[in-house]
């Protein structure tokens, strides 16, 4: 083949300085554009063959085609290399799966997060929406209309954070509830996630904790119905139809009859949450009538679930926040 | 309380097993805590609820039992004394401290006889330590029956008692030797003299019964449950007496109980004459006889079981409710031992307990959603969450409180609230910012050689407005420190710095604009940012200022931002665009320009120019180049030209991106990079 023209050979020169200057996959892209593509300089030379005499155009395209071939063959393994140049699947024969993948690390949610998430999806499914409220609060939401009394010896089961005589931190998430029977008229069915506080602080309790408190007020709303709900949650929420549950009475101001529900956990009656229907008094108190309407309320431990659920067994390490602790739960999304 | 079995047994005879006991009492209220046989007998531990302080007895807690297991108890034995009255104990009580007051004076007692060792072993299997017999047999009858007493030794009294509220200053030393110098309107008992006891909490030492008295008064009282409770916390004593009489005694039974103290005295020891002496409120009297009416439709509407008639009415007679009965009405009498029943409601809660819940069968018919108008939570957090958790992001949960005093150094004064009882002075202050949780957690991290972190908090910060009101507003804050990742396959790890973190939040709130800002709470370098939504500020970011590191011993750069989610920050919809059928074109800029100037200001003004064609735009590199000017930086812009409606020509881009490089010429003197 006689020798390309002056033309063509600087042509193939200057595509050679382009192509060392290329820096990125994208380089080559753009160049191999410029040279091939419907714009390029190699496909406007072709066009101009057209113009040229006949007996021309065979030499020149035959030169044209040749360049078109060694710029072609030279961008394609240029693209080629530059796409496997990171590409551990073609640098060896062996192809190694146990090699780690390529991966920046995935965080993790908080063991309370994760079990609120899973109570609030459960009572979700049954019809609770959740609402929230202050966590500083005064007398009245918090103690008052929930049938706890000054000087009441209710009060010495909520060792109460004050900030002044009357703002107080908020000791359940019941005052949330009275928000709420303030504001909407029954049917009411709500759900009251959120932190709460105690003046309390050893290696069973603490000082900040979170609860889940949850609200019927409908009429006909009975204690068979509150068994019924609390018992589906307890399965669902730890994914045992088989639990042992058992409710046995106790004594909340604001629930008549209230209950504590026990499950047995290692062959041993542990207490996860307190139950009951909503006193009269309460009812009252936010101006709904008791005889027309009557409902019920229950409060979750969320620390005490959590707990249960993942084997923790010292509440400190939730609010330490170890990050060896916390990645423990990063497989859990 | 703790239940001494053999003891229950003298009023309760045929009781099961202790296992199947200690089930019944807690399948009826009375929650067993733990059980244990020792030397002194079958202990069960009970936990009494505060309403019930009618079962802080024997007697109570068999009453119940009776009642579960439908059998009678038998009636503790008494003396058979008629008991001459006299006027020269008690000189005056008065009715609002105590509206029943009841003394009995023994003289001429034999007080020198040691304690029978049943009566030893039985207190002492209750947790009472033997004093003498005296104060001893009341202790027993305490437990029998519920009713504290207490006994003076009346050769030390000076004059008559009275029951009357303390004069400011006075003075009382008592049984647990220490001194009290009592606030005005303290409820005291005292002689003509002296403070002789804080009423129905703890006696005078001074005049405290001993082995050597021979004349003593036995005091047996009904004190007023709020006003015992409130002066029990005031001086924060708490006895076996007070712990009954602020949940409530039964006022009927003192001459009763005082019979049953004198059948002890006659059964161990002598005397030579007694004495009884009563002052009581007949308006408190009248006051105490309770009826309810009860309706046995309540029954069905609340607790969802029907229970027959003749069952209410023997449960009710066993717990020694008197009714009157018409078919579903029945009129109840409470007893004066049961402060916790006063509606139909707490009847209910007797009928459910007694029958036992396990008779309720579980429904979950009207598990199923209602029509409601309430609107739930804004949930912002819930979908940033995954996204931060997928850039490799820790949530951690930290207390809400800070040091005392530690915000002064950030936030002013005004805006904390400060609890007034902490429980401890590092947890003495509601936060007003999660950042300082999370440079503690950073550095708890960091002394455990977790030095590449990045962690989150989602939490309310609590603050006060300029009219002092408390405001509470939802925040997430996250912060980063260290290396960006491990390093692994071809995978380089740098230095965690304020771009990362920036690059983080775009990626989490796309909408969210960053603006230069100066001296945030916790930051004093320039690399610092609001970041704005909608014109408006909802947070900052940047590095953690020294101040903040130094206090917490921070040594490496910490970067940290905090974001109000109060607010809806995803858009609610998005209007879709017609996608263009034509190629894009694209074309890179680089230029050198002065180094002051922000990279956005260039985007900025290129858009505002709304060239045709030109429908993204974007800083891809900046670099400093030392052959050229230090104050000088090049900046790459890369260019994307699209057509919705014709395939582009050159032309047409050629055209915009000389006018592009005109106009940055001219507003920033910029030059074109070879």
């Amino acid at each position: 083949m006689a020798p390309l023209s002056k033309k063509f050979s600087f042509l193939i020169t200057e595509f050679k300085n382009k192509l060392e200057e290329c820096n990125s996959y994208n380089d080559l892209i753009l160049l191999k554009s410029n040279y091939l593509g419907k714009k390029g300089k190699v496909t406007l030379e072709f066009n101009k063959i057209k113009e040229l005499k006949v007996e021309d155009r065979k030499n020149i395209g035959q030169d044209l085609n040749s360049v078109k071939t060694e710029i072609s063959s030279l961008i394609d393994d240029a693209i080629l290399q530059s796409k496997n140049k990171k590409s551990l699947t073609t640098a060896s024969n062996f192809f190694d799966v146990t090699l780690p993948g390529k991966n920046i690390g995935h965080g993790s949610r908080h063991p309370i997060s994760l079990t609120l998430e899973s109570i609030e999806t459960i009572l979700a499914h049954y019809g609770f929406i959740s609402v929230d409220g202050p966590e500083i609060e005064n007398d009245f939401f918090n103690f008052e209309a929930l049938n706890i009394p000054k000087n009441h010896p209710a009060r010495d089961m909520h060792d109460t954070f004050y900030l002044n005589d009357k703002m107080l931190l908020r000791t359940h998430t019941s005052s949330v509830q009275i928000h709420t029977m303030l504001n909407e008229k029954p049917p009411i069915k709500i759900m009251t996630p959120g932190k709460v506080y105690r003046c309390d602080s050893d290696p069973t309790h603490s000082p900040m904790f979170h609860q889940v408190e949850g609200l019927y007020v409908d009429r006909n709303v009975n204690f068979c119905h509150l068994k019924g709900l609390l018992i589906k949650f307890l399965q669902e929420f730890f994914n045992n139809e088989k639990m042992e549950i058992r409710f046995r009475p106790s004594y909340f101001p604001f629930t008549e009859p209230s209950a504590e529900i026990d499950i047995k956990f290692k062959g041993k009656w542990l207490e996860v949450l307190g139950c009951g229907m909503v006193h009269p008094n309460v009812l009252t108190n936010v101006g709904i009538n008791h005889k027309k309407y009557s409902g019920y309320a229950f409060g979750i431990g969320v620390e005490r679930l959590a707990m249960l659920k993942f084997g923790i067994t010292d509440l400190k390490v939730f609010f330490e926040n170890d990050i060896t602790f916390l990645s423990q739960f990063s497989d859990i999304r | 309380m703790k239940l001494n079995v053999e003891w229950l047994k003298e009023v309760l005879p045929k009781i099961p097993s202790s296992t199947k006991l200690c089930d019944k009492l807690t399948s009826i209220g009375l929650e067993v805590s733990n059980f244990k046989k020792s030397k002194l007998g079958s202990i069960i531990d009970i936990d009494i609820t505060p309403n019930r302080p009618d079962c802080l007895s024997i007697s109570g807690i068999a009453r119940d039992l009776s009642t579960a297991y439908r059998q009678n108890t038998l009636t503790l034995k008494t003396a058979n004394t008629k008991i001459q009255k006299s006027n020269n104990i008690i000189k005056s009580v008065d009715k609002k401290i105590s509206p029943i007051y009841t003394c009995l004076q023994i003289n001429g007692i034999n007080n020198k006889i040691k304690t029978p060792i049943l009566i030893k072993n039985r207190l002492k299997s209750c947790g009472i330590t033997s004093i003498n017999l005296i104060v001893d047999i009341l202790n027993y009858v305490m437990i029998e029956l519920g009713q504290p007493f207490h006994a003076f030794d009346s050769d030390t009294l000076n004059g008559k008692l009275t029951v009357r509220f303390s004069k400011k200053n006075e003075k009382i030393i008592a049984l647990n030797d220490k001194k009290y110098t009592l606030k005005q309107d303290t409820p005291v008992i005292s002689d003509n003299t002296t403070i002789q006891a804080i009423a129905g909490i703890i006696g005078s030492i001074d005049s405290s019964v001993n082995t050597a008295s021979k004349n003593i008064i036995i005091e047996c009282a009904h004190f007023l449950p709020e006003l015992i409770r409130a002066t029990s916390k005031e001086y924060r004593v708490q006895t076996d007496s007070s712990y009954r009489f602020e949940r409530g005694v039964d006022p009927s039974t003192h001459e009763y109980t005082l019979l049953r103290i004198l059948y002890l005295i006659n059964k161990f020891t002598t005397y030579q004459d007694i004495k009884i002496c009563n002052h009581s409120d007949k308006s408190f009297n009248k006051s105490r006889k309770r009826k309810i009416n009860f309706n046995t439709k309540q029954v069905n509407r609340i607790l969802g079981k029907k229970i027959s008639n003749s069952e209410i009415k023997n449960i009710f007679k066993f717990l020694g409710f008197n009714s009157n009965q018409s078919k579903d009405k029945f009129t109840i009498t409470v007893p004066t031992y049961r402060f916790d029943i006063s509606n139909e409601y707490d009847l209910l809660e007797e009928l459910a307990r007694i029958i036992g819940f396990d008779e309720f069968k579980p429904q979950t018919t009207l598990s199923k959603h209602i029509d409601s108008k309430i609107k739930p939570i804004i949930c912002t957090s819930r979908k940033i969450i995954p996204s931060l958790v997928s850039r490799g992001y820790n949530e951690i949960k930290s207390y809400s409180f800070l040091p005392k005093e530690y915000q002064e150094k950030f936030v002013s004064k005004q805006s904390i609230n400060i609890i007034q009882n902490p429980i401890s002075e590092d947890k003495a202050e509601m936060r007003t910012s999660l950042i300082p949780s999370l440079v503690k957690t950073y550095q708890y991290n960091s002394n455990r050689q977790h030095n590449n972190v990045k962690i989150f908090e989602i939490g309310n910060i609590y603050q006060r407005d300029s009219k002092g009101k408390i405001v509470e507003t939802n925040n997430i804050a996250g912060l980063i420190s260290g290396q960006s990742s491990e390093a692994s396959l071809k995978l380089d790890s740098t230095t965690l710095d304020f771009y990362d973190l920036k690059g983080d939040l775009i990626s989490i709130l796309p909408t969210i604009i960053f603006k230069k800002a100066t001296k945030s709470k916790f930051f004093d370098t320039e690399v610092q940012a609001s970041i704005n939504l909608n014109n408006k500020q909802i947070g900052f970011c940047g590095e953690v200022s020294n101040l903040l590191c130094k206090t917490e011993s921070v040594e490496n750069k910490i970067y940290a931002f905090e974001i109000a989610l109060n607010q809806e920050i995803f858009p609610e919809n998005i209007k879709y665009t017609q996608i263009s059928q034509f190629p894009k074109i694209r074309r890179d800029l680089t230029i050198l320009i002065d180094d002051k100037i922000p990279g956005n200001d260039i985007i900025d003004i290129i858009i505002k120019q709304g060239y045709k064609y030109l429908i993204n735009i974007k800083i891809n590199d900046v670099f400093y180049d030392r052959k050229f000017d230090e104050t000088k930086k090049s900046i790459s812009l890369e260019f994307m030209f699209q057509n919705k409606n014709s395939t582009l020509v050159d032309t047409d881009v050629n055209f915009v991106m000389n006018k592009v490089l005109k106009l940055l010429q001219k507003e920033f003197n910029a030059k074109l990079r070879a």
